[in-house]
């Protein structure tokens, strides 16, 4: 049996009146690639704070590597590494001192901290720029090195929050690429917070969090499956009358504005009959492959992935 | 256990300080326009009246102010890491919080020597410092007081979350401590209202401290208000004291996510 690095029970967490995290049961195990989900604001962040010992918990339990959050602060925060949605350098020291700080706060000696910083700007192709100043990097690069940072006491357990935001594509990419390394060379459990959807879809485990609660967990491939073969779009100015007219062929409609989304699992031919059909009567019909973003829109519709699932 | 994450927190700080020559210059040029320009001066009032030389008098004064201005202000660096995420890369090790703010101290008291010791060597080419200074009390004088500085720094910093800008900090607690205290004057000639608030400055102290050092000249020129053991008694109880607060006070902000919550809505570094 694998062993859990992560486990919450009935994780809470109320700012006043705000109830930022409500309930949050998790069980991570170890090597795990797991994906927070959800809209800014849902208490991903909140959750990743508690798990990381830097808030208090207002009640439930919560364990890191067997660790108690709440009492054996220093034995969890030993065991993990963090990177936070801002990054946590020192712009007017270089790229190895930094490094160099962070593996002497975890009371790692100075040879140890060498060998990996060596090791981590190989693999995040950031050798070149060692003596370089962190204010003078790239953000992609500059972010890059918060994960070198963030790993340097070779934790077991990985806090990502957020790592792409505010990044381009291609330093996205390259992001994605040395996370998927940092995973295959160490088998380091993540703790991912996107609200980039596309990006978690190689996790292996998601979670929807929605309000402090999680609404929907699963493989991210499955969760998309169960959603259907494809997601149909109609633009129409009357999207309700319309929404009405095709319930009963195409099942529970979702409605944004003037647009339409079904999920279903029609043939093509089909689908190509309907659009003719609507042609008069809706701007636009399109259909393609349902993704993470469609799980997110469709998370509250239990019918839809329930029905699917059985 | 705690050596290394202390070391490299004093690490950063001394390297810091080198890097930022400006800073440095300042810490030099300061003091030396007090001595040379308001020390000249006033001294050639005094003079008139037959007075022992002004500057020599003020050289403990400016050797203080160097630790007073040098531990302050890397104690106050602690308020600038919040706003740069270092302090997150403080706050996620695996060290119990109450330890930052020792560790900042320390750092923050060592910045403060090595500045008051290149300000002495400067003083020694200039020909200010006296052959009868006592090493003993020199050192006590200006580690005490370095420490009293930076513990009183930390304080400021741990109760200021908000400090935007040194020139605050500089009017509103540096000044007044520096003025208050027996830098430029005797405590004794002052007005009974001043010399109360000067009593209650522990870096009267620390000033106080080192003219019984006998820098410039004998101790008798420098005319110590109080005996050398409640100086440096003094020196030590409040920083014993300023530092068990700011280390209260901190970690109570990070178990209490004050601290948390303005780290991670900071503006993006």
């Amino acid at each position: 049996m694998t062993e859990v690095a992560i486990r919450a029970e009935r994780l809470t967490k109320r700012y006043g009146e705000t109830l930022a995290v409500d309930g949050v049961d998790l069980a991570i195990p170890q090597g795990q690639f797991f994906g927070l989900l959800g809209p800014n604001g849902a208490g991903k962040t909140s959750t990743i704070h508690m798990l990381s010992t830097l808030i208090r918990p207002t009640s439930g339990e919560a364990a890191v590597m067997g660790n108690s959050v709440r009492t054996q602060q220093i034995a969890v925060r030993r065991s993990i590494g963090v990177v936070f949605q801002e990054p946590a350098l020192d712009r007017t020291l270089s790229v190895t001192e930094n490094l160099r700080f962070a593996g002497a706060l975890n009371d790692l000696p100075r040879a140890e901290v060498k060998r990996r910083s060596e090791e981590l700007l190989e693999l995040f192709g950031l050798s070149e720029r060692r003596a370089q100043l962190t204010a003078s990097l790239s953000g992609g690069m500059r972010r890059a090195l918060d994960i070198a940072r963030g790993v340097i006491h070779q934790p077991r357990i990985l806090f990502l929050d957020e790592p792409t935001i505010g990044l381009d594509v291609p330093n996205r990419r390259a992001i994605w690429r040395h996370i998927a390394r940092l995973r295959a060379d160490f088998g380091i459990t993540v703790l991912l917070t996107t609200h980039y959807l596309e990006e978690a879809v190689d996790c292996d485990e998601v979670a929807f969090l929605s309000a402090g609660r999680i609404v929907r967990r699963g493989n991210p491939r499955t969760l998309i499956q169960a959603l259907g073969a494809y997601i149909v779009e109609v633009e129409t100015p009357r999207p309700r009358e319309l929404a009405e007219q095709l319930t009963p062929r195409l099942g529970a409609a979702l409605i944004e504005g003037d647009r339409l989304q079904f999920c279903c699992n029609r043939e093509p031919a089909e689908l190509a009959a309907l659009q003719a059909e609507l042609a008069v009567t809706a701007q636009a019909v399109h259909w393609r492959r349902p993704n993470l973003n469609d799980v997110f829109l469709w998370v509250n519709h239990t019918d839809v992935f329930e029905k699917r699932a059985a | 256990m705690m050596v290394r994450p202390v070391a490299a927190v004093l690490e950063r700080e001394i390297l810091k300080l080198l890097r930022q020559r400006g800073r440095l210059l300042s810490a030099m040029v300061r003091p030396l326009l007090w001595l040379l320009v308001i020390g000249a001066g006033l001294g050639a009032v005094r003079a008139t009246h037959g007075e022992p030389a002004y500057q020599t008098f003020l050289v403990p004064g400016v050797l203080g102010m160097t630790l007073l201005f040098g531990g302050m202000l890397a104690a106050l660096s602690t308020v600038n890491d919040r706003e740069s995420g270092v302090m997150r890369m403080l706050v996620i090790a695996p060290i119990q919080h109450y330890w930052i703010v020792l560790a900042k101290a320390l750092a923050a008291t060592c910045a403060a020597l090595l500045q008051a010791a290149l300000l002495l060597v400067i003083l020694g080419l200039l020909g200010y410092l006296s052959a009868q200074v006592s090493l003993p009390l020199l050192a006590a004088g200006l580690i005490g007081t370095a420490l009293a500085c930076a513990s009183l720094g930390m304080l400021v910093a741990a109760f200021s979350p908000t400090l935007d800008n040194y020139a605050t900090m500089m009017n509103l607690v540096i000044f007044p401590v520096f003025f208050l205290s027996g830098s430029l004057y005797p405590v004794q000639q002052l007005p009974y209202a001043l010399r109360l608030v000067a009593t209650i400055n522990p870096y009267t102290y620390g000033v106080d401290l080192l003219k019984h050092a006998a820098v410039s000249g004998a101790a008798t020129v420098h005319n110590p208000d109080f005996t050398a053991a409640l100086d440096l008694g003094v020196l030590i109880g409040f920083s014993v004291i300023a530092l068990g607060i700011a280390a209260a006070r901190f970690s109570r902000d990070t178990a209490n996510e004050p601290l948390v919550h303005r780290l991670a809505n900071s503006p993006r570094g």
